[in-house]
């Protein structure tokens, strides 16, 4: 559509695209940026004589003053958190989106999608601050003040279940929305019930949007910061308990940031390298996510 | 034959009604499961508001340092002083240099009641706060703040609420009957605002380029595909990018050296430029993203009209199209900016400040926000910082709530001229 | 269209109604009006200082133990009428030293440890000459959680093995609890966390950060919400954080010596430990705020120190203080 436009002479017409060519370009030197200053930092850091690649991914410890530079430690939180927020976040979350798209009234929807974009737009700091004077005393409560620390990642796990599952919601219904109508109605056709079509019919139809969401969401609670850094802990722990306290990647990056580093420190160039993991991660998540969308999305068009 | 075939596989017809009695229960449960997830989802939204209410409000068992009764005897509280005792006592009992600068600002005699009483309680009288209680504690178990202020002698209870007006307008303080979130609302302002500079003309510029007269090359897909893995990465990463780039690199710029002329400051690249840069990489895929979308809505028959005319690409862009598209592009750039409003990760790598007492002047001072001070006040452990806390982040919801309802606001406003108009 | 100009150039145009409040007065004033404010009666042999007429911005950074004193001398600074900026960042003695020497960005280190020598050489080469400032005297609180049932009192060779090799109490002691020793401790650019290396480990960081269990933050707020979680929770930080939370722990006596004004004062406390401020001549006098900031810091501090949590410093270590205010302005 863009050529058809009548063209008239060079300077006028061409300054506008430039000009915002070049804003859109922006976008490719933020991402240039990002990965320059990454892996530079990150090259500072393993070119110090202590790190080396195998000890970062191997490593049980993490403790850069005293020259130990594992970071299994901080990915093992890491994955704690994420993964006690996805067994809460997918299952309410998915059942949110079936009930909304299959089951709601006009009405309800139209309360309860409210609802949920205004539990979308609450800034994660005030899921910190719940995770600390709400989840912590609740879990222990439950199960001990003995068992339960006061830091801990499965409180941290949790809100961060609750903080993902309005996206979760959100993004599902949209695919399970998307699936066309015949094919539900041919399997009401063929004397299904509701909920057989659905978890028959509907939900394998829209698997790839639903993949794409659940990797979406699994992305964010990876690289959430604030939740952890209140409610997780502040030392680095490779523990499976998670009523154990233990420091996340994002948890450490905002620690020792916040404590103010000296410049070209090895603990300066720490928080790059991980932020690199980090960003790799967040980054193979999001592509497979995207690439998962997109392959199926042609099924149904 | 298909009788046969319907018998053999589900048998009589009891069977099957029992068949399709058990199918059609299981639905049921299942329904009953997704109705409660919802409702799960409903209720942590009430538990999260509910929780943060419950201490914005309650009582405080406060101590004072020096009791009115020590000040005049038989005085019960500061509000019982005379006119003239109110005077006499400020004028004893003030600190020599809190006295010379109160005299300076405005002579005591000339200060109304209210004022001196507020002074006397503020600087002499000192209340201190021992315990709080949230809401629910306060309405329902009374008796235990009762019991507290009787174990405790000299202590007395007071219902507090600690989302005041004073609350809004204070500076920070060490002491949380004082603090205030005056100085972290006005630096999240100033920062939002430089936030929109940046992001929103780069932003709408990139997405009319993709949108308007990107052909469907390669490099171009490229550039779609870029943004949108942008939008997706932790906003930690972008504090990282503004700590190396805009704090470190780009210390002269940032930190105002290079106006020295103009600006009294010290090299240091902490500032609210930097912070406003950092947050507006970070909302600038969004608002590309959104713009793109709002472009998208707008219909080809527009342009071709326009073209039809003998407009230019760029007259039909500004003229044209962007004008039907603008409610959605600054609904959706609101919606970006009170996004960008509740961070605190990116801000705190950029490093704001702990204790700042004045509030911001330029762009190149020192800052702190909103969500960072929540943060500092929710990791301070005695019980009245919890109170304080929440109370910032109730500060926080509103205001987000306000932009929000402003966003939706002008998307109905706008769409509403856009319907008449055609 | 017009209608968006028209808001935008709005938004512009009121941006500075957002700088609202009191905001600084002035730039920095030098020499002819740089003393104006000193006045009034002298305190401890300095020249009196009314905060009414200090004009400028002052920017300080270090430790977190000190950081209350400062708060609080900062604050009534303000209350007697100062109208500037003053920035105070918590973020340890090693990176406030950091921002003073190498990179130059404050006017005062708040420190909970001595300057080192490397960092005096760090700051020659920026052009400064650190001058040292006695403000007050810290002792270093052992504490647990008021649940804690089972310690009142420690040996230094006890904490050796409490906060290094030993994985669970019983390791210590036989007869205190077979459970996981919990441990919370400053961060690494702590003054806190050196000092306690120092007197208990020798100078060895590596025994207490190999530690198993262990948390670190230079928030001595989180060490705080921490220990209070659990009995077999332990760790240490400035008197004052333990003052302000005194119904929650319980401080250990050390060898047997409580912490208390008068340990502290003759030292018998083995872990006392001074506090101070640093600047440096050529700022104080080019920004005479910063002069007569510390100036107010060392006339008063004596007053604020006990009600911040800390001890005074004895009067020979804040006389030279004083002294060194007087050279370094040479008055």
């Amino acid at each position: 559509m863009a050529h058809i436009a009548r063209k008239s002479s060079f300077s006028i017409s061409l300054i506008p695209k430039i000009v915002l060519f070049l804003c859109a370009l922006i976008s490719i030197v933020i991402t240039v940026g990002i990965a320059f200053i990454l892996i530079r930092e990150s090259y500072l850091f393993f070119s110090d004589p202590e790190v080396t690649l195998k000890g970062f991914f191997t490593g049980k410890q993490w403790q850069p003053m005293i020259g130990r530079f594992g970071f299994l430690p901080l990915l093992n939180a890491t994955l704690t958190t994420s993964i006690i927020a996805m067994s809460l976040g997918i299952p309410v979350g998915l059942a949110v989106a079936v009930y909304l798209s299959e089951y709601a009234s006009e009405k309800t929807r139209g309360i309860l999608k409210p609802v949920l974009e205004v539990l979308a737009g609450i800034p994660t700091i005030v899921y910190g601050y719940f995770a600390l004077t709400f989840m912590t005393p609740l879990l222990r409560n439950i199960f001990g003040d003995d068992v339960v620390e006061i830091y801990n990642t499965a409180s941290a796990g949790l809100v961060i279940g609750i903080l993902v599952l309005p996206m979760i919601a959100t993004m599902a219904e949209d695919a399970i929305g998307s699936v066309p109508k015949e094919l539900r109605l041919a399997a009401y056709a063929l004397g299904g019930t509701k909920l057989e079509t659905t978890v028959k019919v509907v939900i394998p139809a829209a698997l790839s949007g639903l993949s794409a969401t659940f990797l979406l969401a699994l992305s964010r609670a990876v690289g959430e910061t604030m939740v952890v850094a209140l409610a997780a802990g502040a030392g680095p722990n490779l523990t499976a308990n998670p009523f154990e306290a233990a420091e996340t990647i994002t948890g450490y990056i905002v620690r020792i940031s916040g404590g103010d580093v000296s410049y070209n420190s090895v603990d300066y160039n720490s928080i790059f390298a991980l932020g690199l993991v980090l960003f790799a991660i967040t980054f193979a998540l999001n592509l497979i996510s995207r690439t998962v969308s997109n392959r199926f999305h042609q099924e149904y068009e | 034959m298909n009788n046969m075939h319907t018998f053999l596989r589900f048998g009589d017809a009891s069977e099957r009604a029992h068949h399709i009695d058990k199918r059609r229960r299981s639905g049921l449960v299942w329904h009953a499961l997704f109705i409660s997830a919802t409702a799960l989802a409903v209720l942590f939204l009430m538990l999260l508001l509910v929780s943060v209410i419950d201490s914005v409000f309650g009582y405080a068992a406060l101590q004072n340092e020096v009791e009115p009764s020590q000040l005049i005897p038989g005085a019960r509280s500061v509000s019982d002083f005379s006119r003239d005792e109110l005077e006499s006592v400020a004028e004893k009992h003030l600190s020599a240099g809190i006295l010379r600068r109160v005299q300076y600002e405005n002579p005591l005699s000339e200060r109304s009641d209210a004022d001196l009483t507020r002074l006397i309680e503020q600087y002499i009288v000192k209340p201190r706060v021992l315990r709080t209680w949230g809401l629910w504690d306060s309405l329902v178990n009374k008796d235990v703040s009762l019991a507290f202020v009787e174990a405790n002698e000299q202590s007395y209870l007071v219902f507090r609420n600690w989302l005041s007006p004073a609350f809004l307008v204070a500076d920070q303080s060490a002491d949380p009957l004082k603090a205030g979130i005056r100085t972290a609302f006005l630096g999240s302002l100033w920062i939002i605002l430089i936030t929109f500079l940046v992001a929103f003309p780069i932003g709408v510029g990139a997405a009319i380029y993709l949108e308007e007269y990107a052909l469907d090359t390669r490099l171009n897909r490229m550039l779609q595909l870029n943004i949108f893995n942008l939008s997706a990465v932790p906003s930690i990463i972008y504090g990282l990018l503004g700590l190396a780039l805009f704090v470190r690199a780009l210390e002269p710029l940032t930190s105002g050296a290079i106006f020295s002329g103009v600006v009294d400051n010290t090299a240091n690249g902490r500032t609210i430029l930097s912070g406003g840069l950092t947050l507006g990489l970070l909302v600038l895929p969004i608002i590309i993203i959104n713009t793109q979308e709002a472009l998208k809505a707008v219909p080809d028959t527009l342009r071709m009209s326009a073209y039809g005319v003998g407009a230019t690409q760029w007259q039909t862009i500004w003229y044209h199209v962007l004008p039907a598209s603008v409610d959605r592009i600054l609904t959706g750039t609101i919606l970006a900016l009170s996004r960008a409003l509740g961070e605190t990760a990116p801000l705190v790598v950029i490093g704001a400040s702990t204790f700042i007492s004045v509030d911001p002047s330029n762009i190149f001072s020192k800052f702190t926000t909103l969500p960072i001070q929540i943060y500092q006040w929710s990791a301070r452990p005695q019980g009245a910082y919890r109170n304080i806390a929440a109370a910032a982040i109730v500060a926080l919801l509103i205001l987000l709530l306000v932009m929000n309802s402003t966003a939706i606001t002008i998307r109905n406003r706008l769409a509403r001229k856009k319907r008449l108009a055609s | 269209m017009k209608k968006i100009v028209v808001i935008l150039g709005l938004m512009l145009v009121l941006s500075p109604l957002f700088s609202g409040g009191r905001q600084e007065t002035s730039p920095a004033v030098t020499d002819a009006d740089g003393h104006a404010w000193m006045e009034g009666p002298f305190v401890h042999g300095l020249p009196g200082v009314n905060p009414l007429k200090v004009r400028g911005n002052i920017i300080t950074a270090g430790s977190s133990t000190v950081y209350p004193l400062s708060e609080r001398m900062a604050e009534r600074f303000k209350e007697e009428g100062y109208n500037g900026t003053i920035t105070i960042d918590s973020i340890g003695s090693g990176a406030g030293f950091e921002r003073f020497t190498v990179a130059g960005e404050t006017d005062i280190a708040n420190a909970s440890r001595p300057i080192k020598d490397s960092e005096i050489e760090a700051a020659r080469t920026i052009g400064r000459l650190p001058i040292e400032f006695r403000v007050g005297t810290d002792a270093l609180a052992v504490t647990v959680s008021k649940e804690n049932t089972f310690l009142q009192n420690v040996t230094i060779a006890e904490l050796s093995k409490i906060f290094g090799s030993a994985t669970r109490w019983s390791d210590v002691n036989p007869s205190w609890p077979n459970q996981p020793i919990q441990r919370f401790i400053p961060g690494t650019d702590s003054g806190t966390f050196d000092y306690f290396a120092e007197e208990v480990f020798d100078k060895r960081v590596e025994p207490m950060l190999s530690a198993t269990n262990l948390q670190l933050s230079e928030d001595d707020n989180i060490l705080v919400q921490g220990i209070k979680g659990s009995p077999y929770a332990i760790g240490f930080f400035g008197y004052a954080y333990y003052a302000e939370n005194a119904d929650e722990l319980n401080i250990l006596s050390i060898e047997g010596v409580e912490a208390s004004a008068e340990h502290v004062d003759d030292g018998t406390y083995p872990l006392a430990r001074p506090l101070f401020i640093y600047s440096d001549a050529t700022i104080m006098q080019e920004k005479p705020q910063v002069a007569a900031f510390i100036n107010f810091y060392l006339s008063h501090v004596d007053e604020e120190v006990v009600g911040v949590g800390y001890f005074p410093a004895n009067e020979a270590a804040m006389d030279r203080g004083r002294a060194a205010w007087l050279e370094a302005m040479q008055l």
